[in-house]
């Protein structure tokens, strides 16, 4: 069974890091965004192959069914995600309106021919 | 021939840097003024250099791609690269600039570590992980250059004309990007690229440019970088000149 999960998990978390490598070859992703994303697939690989140490984990924190530890870090994990990619949207759209002010002026600057 | 100095909040160190540069060198000084909300702007265009000022910060390869577009931009035919913190003395600028002013090399860098890597010459405590992946750094880069880089990522460089319109859009602006995968992208326009031995003196002031787990983090994305360098679709090159 074990072995069979460890295949499973590790196929798709192959595939995973095979599309994002792709990506950054085709220079749709940004690389530091990348090794995000193969982080999660090493993670994900990892995490099927020390099953019994999930187990032990989640008996240890007293939770009855193994698998609901990965869901939960799962979750949380995509939450720091969101998260991360708000704030980066966050400095873009600030970076933008300095952009904008910055063009503003210096048309201005070109339209009335002054100089400061 | 044009002297590019990228700086961010260096108001402290900026205006020795530039005079010491006037005093030794025949040479235009500008600093790209990356953000900076000290005076460093202002120190710089009081002792004679001139400023071109970011909006905001775009990180030190910003800074170089900005500073080589405006020597390609004003005709400059040589370019030479220094730090504002005052580690780049002027007078050892000779040693980089011959080879350039020669035109046997496109691009030429000065090592700290030519003579063999060693703590001193870092200037700062390398931790073993660190000291590993620059050399893995060193040996791929010299593998793709046919020539043995040893400092890849130092900041003390100069450039010929054809390494500055080559450069001049296509500067990689990531951290440590714009140094090591900048040596890949000579590697790809044919650009001959040389390291000489140089002398670096202690930074005047500022802090380093990261901290250790930035640091960390883009030193594995460097490597990325590299092991992708050759598969990867080139940089959207703009029309623009």
């Amino acid at each position: 069974m074990t072995l069979k999960l460890v295949v499973f998990v590790s196929t798709i978390a192959l595939v995973n890091v095979f599309v994002v490598l792709e990506f950054v070859r085709r220079r749709k992703l940004a690389e530091n965004f990348a090794l995000l994303w193969i982080g999660v697939g090493i993670l994900g690989i990892a995490l099927s192959i020390a099953r019994p140490l999930v187990d032990d984990l989640a008996k240890e924190i007293g939770v009855q069914y193994g698998p609901t530890v990965i869901f939960t870090g799962a979750i949380l994990f995509l939450l720091f995600v969101c998260m991360n990619l708000s704030m980066h949207v966050s400095k873009l759209t600030e970076r933008s309106e300095i952009l904008a002010e910055e063009i503003t002026f210096l048309r201005n600057r070109l339209e009335t021919g002054a100089s400061e | 021939m044009l002297v590019v100095i990228p700086a961010l909040n260096e108001a402290d160190t900026i205006g020795r840097v530039i005079e010491d540069v006037i005093a030794n060198l025949r040479a235009d000084v500008v600093v790209v003024d990356d953000g900076s909300t000290d005076a460093t702007a202002r120190v710089a265009r009081e002792a004679g250099a001139a400023v071109l000022s970011h909006p905001f910060n775009l990180g030190v390869g910003g800074a170089i791609r900005t500073g080589l577009r405006y020597a390609s931009q004003r005709g400059y035919e040589q370019v030479l690269q220094i730090d504002a913190d005052g580690q780049h003395p002027p007078s050892e600028a000779a040693l980089l600039l011959t080879q350039v002013f020669d035109g046997t090399a496109d691009v030429v860098v000065g090592s700290r570590f030519a003579t063999g890597y060693n703590r001193a010459a870092a200037g700062y405590d390398v931790s073993m992980a660190r000291r590993i992946t620059m050399r893995v750094l060193s040996r791929a880069v010299s593998r793709r250059l046919h020539t043995r880089i040893t400092d890849t990522t130092s900041g003390f460089r100069a450039f010929g004309p054809k390494a500055i319109s080559v450069f001049a859009l296509t500067y990689p602006t990531a951290y440590l990007s714009d140094t090591v995968e900048a040596l890949l992208i000579a590697a790809d326009h044919d650009l001959r690229v040389v390291e000489v031995p140089v002398a670096m003196k202690e930074r005047l002031g500022g802090l380093p440019s990261a901290g250790r787990w930035r640091s960390a983090f883009h030193l594995v994305r460097v490597v990325l970088v590299v092991l992708l360098h050759r598969v990867r679709r080139p940089r959207l090159e703009r029309g623009v000149q």
